[in-house]
């Protein structure tokens, strides 16, 4: 029961007025960047960090107002798939397979609701896991030494990528020069400066903050203008919010099922949101397609993959505040304003801040009763938001971004930094190489290399403590086994390509 | 090819970076000193560019010609902004910013230019007054000292 206890508090510091305006505004702005195709909650949240930053709000307040637009997005993203089948963010994808030809079918106020109680369903399931399972694996790991530390790390870095598709290799670039980036700056144990070209601007290291709201927000700018410029189908409107309530209870073993799916997918290092809403969908497919009814229509595979990405999304939450290691690019982005903000999260966070993490969890409760709310009855502001167009939408990110930036230091040099990782998130995502990894590289980097110097000050120079403790020496074991693992998937991948190449000849 | 250039570009960055740590010198007491940690990082780049180099993975599409000068051009509205927000100070250099970006992205002109003049006094608006992180409304070209 002490973690009922631990939630009264957090309740306490969640309802204060600040932090409710906060926690509001997040989900509503959230399911608004959700439904607005071309944001998801990567860009969203990275364009959000520095105000929040310029704002100085205390860590808590921020992570209640990051993290509800994270959940926002991920409620919001079914809205433009079932209504436009133009998927709103990444992991609305699936979502679009089933929503829309239910609305078409003139089901859309069903369809709307049943993704919306689904997404409630699938978000509350995953802040229970959370509350569970947090401290659990918190408590854990408070017995790690700087050598287990390392070691996490590299496991961090090996397994970021996900086990899915692209090339091992590439990931494993990603992240190195992520680690490359972070070692720029003065060196804080010998205050030697290290590739700071003599730039007293680079004395710091490169900003975090500035970095990936560059490879994010303003790369994703440089990757619209790629696309054709298409004007967007009229959306299926909505008739009335009120649904046939029976529809929905009839999928409540989809909703079930699929957050159970997405929970773990979301928990597992290198699976995010995504990952999380495709698994439950093929999941649900595979138990209840008995009359070739998905695809077409079948409101399982609505609720299915709905329910999925959200409980994947709270899920995702766990190792990044037990662990200090995320497992999706949006909670390395939450990672980077945690940091940022010189909280360091990981096992010490639950016993030092515990008002920051039960703050946060109490008012992850209290959001999606707001989400569910906000996109029950009042889906009809953000199906009218939705529509506007592109060409509108992106200067006002590009020119919120600029203030943003330029607020946290009031520094041209930011703005000079934020363009050139822009155009290199654009040059790597071009390459099929996954910022995630980056990002984390560059926002551990310091760390990895504070515990290894620490664990080799404790040996005196003896790299055998590298594998001196049990912990250590099971962490590198799943290294080897989850790059063996991705990189016998490639391989995989690469003969079938290869073959079905020839058949095609 | 792309993927060559790349594992190129990559291999020679973390070569110079790996040659550089070299030169960093060791204090007394931190017995792995700031030198140990680059190298460990850069020699894997170098072993995993070059094995890029070797064997490329993956296509890459690049934009037919004419969307490549649209993103050059966006691009030059970005490094603009960055040289023009103090001299011009914020709400100008912003209404350039929105009008043109707006533009490149295929919305008609007059509509653009409209959306920046009433976004830029909008969020200056927005930010300097209500939620009061300071921004110039005029530049230094227009203040004296």
């Amino acid at each position: 029961m002490e973690i009922l206890s631990l939630l009264g508090q957090g309740f306490t510091v969640a309802l204060s007025p600040l932090n409710i305006g906060l926690l509001l505004m997040g989900c509503f702005i959230g399911t608004l960047l959700g439904a607005l195709p071309g944001l998801g909650p990567v860009n969203g949240v990275a364009v959000l960090i520095p105000l929040t930053f310029a704002f100085g709000f205390d860590p808590t307040s921020s992570m209640i107002l990051l993290c509800a637009v994270y959940f926002g997005c991920m409620y919001g993203g079914r809205i433009s798939s079932i209504l436009l089948n133009i998927p709103g963010d990444e992991p609305a994808i699936m979502t679009t397979l089933d929503g829309y030809p239910m609305a078409v079918q003139g089901q859309a106020t069903n369809a709307l609701a049943i993704s919306g109680v689904a997404s409630f369903v699938g978000a509350t399931i995953a802040v229970i896991g959370l509350s569970l399972f947090a401290p659990v694996l918190a408590r854990a790991a408070i017995h790690f030494g700087p050598a287990d530390y390392f070691a996490l790390y590299i496991l961090a870095f090996a397994t970021i990528g996900g086990i899915a598709g692209v090339d091992p290799r590439k990931t494993l670039l990603s992240a190195l020069i992520g680690l490359m980036l972070a070692t720029v700056g003065i060196d804080p144990i010998s205050g030697v400066p290290r590739y700071t070209f003599d730039s007293f601007h680079l004395f710091d290291g490169v900003e975090p903050i500035v970095a990936l709201v560059g490879l994010f927000a303003i790369s994703e700018i440089l990757m619209l203008l790629e696309k054709e410029f298409k004007d967007r189908p009229k959306a299926i409107p909505v008739g009335s919010w009120l649904p046939q309530w029976g529809a929905i209870w009839k999928t409540r073993w989809a909703m079930l099922r699929g957050s159970g799916v997405g929970f773990v997918a979301g928990v597992l290092p290198g699976a995010g949101a995504s990952l999380g809403s495709f698994m439950a969908y093929v999941a649900e497919k595979q138990t209840s397609n008995k009359k070739g009814t998905f695809g077409k229509g079948d409101p399982r595979g609505v609720a299915a993959p709905e329910a999925g990405n959200n409980a994947a999304s709270g899920g995702a939450l766990i190792p990044m505040l037990s662990l200090g290691v995320p497992g999706s690019g949006t909670t390395a982005v939450l990672l980077a304003m945690l940091i940022s903000l010189n909280v360091q999260p990981g096992p010490l966070l639950f016993e030092r801040q515990p008002d920051l993490v039960w703050g946060l969890v109490a008012s992850l409760y209290m959001a999606n009763i707001a989400l569910l709310i906000l996109n029950l009855p009042m889906i009809g502001i953000f199906t009218r938001l939705m529509m506007t167009p592109t060409w509108a939408l992106m200067p006002i990110v590009a020119a919120v971004t600029f203030v943003g930036v330029y607020s946290i230091s009031n520094s041209i040099f930011d703005l000079e930094m934020m363009v050139f990782f822009g155009v290199l998130g654009y040059v790597l995502r071009k390459m099929d190489v996954s910022l995630v990894p980056l990002v984390l590289g560059l926002l551990l980097g310091g760390d990895m290399e504070r515990n290894l110097r620490r664990a080799m000050s404790i040996s005196d120079g003896d790299w055998s403590i590298l594998i001196a403790s049990p912990i250590s020496i099971s962490l590198y074991i799943l290294t080897v086994f989850f790059l063996a693992l991705s990189v016998w998937i490639a391989v995989r991948d690469h003969r079938q390509a290869k073959s079905e190449r020839l058949t095609e000849g | 090819m792309s993927i060559r250039i790349l594992g190129v570009a990559i291999f020679v960055i973390a070569a110079l970076y790996t040659w550089q740590a070299g030169t960093y010198a060791i204090t007394f007491g931190d017995v792995l000193g700031p030198t140990v940690f680059p190298v460990i990082v850069g020699i894997p780049t170098m072993i995993l560019s070059a094995s890029l180099v070797v064997f490329p993975a993956g296509q890459v599409d690049w934009p037919a010609p004419q969307r490549i000068w649209r993103q050059l051009a966006a691009l030059a509205v970005l490094v603009g902004y960055t040289m023009t927000l103090e001299p011009l100070g914020f709400p100008l250099a912003t209404f350039a910013l929105v009008a043109l970006i707006g533009i490149i992205l295929g919305g008609a002109p007059w509509r653009a230019v409209l959306l920046g003049a009433v976004m830029a006094p909008a969020l200056w608006a927005l930010f300097d007054q209500v939620l009061g992180l300071p921004l110039d409304f005029l530049g230094e070209l227009f203040v004296a000292d």
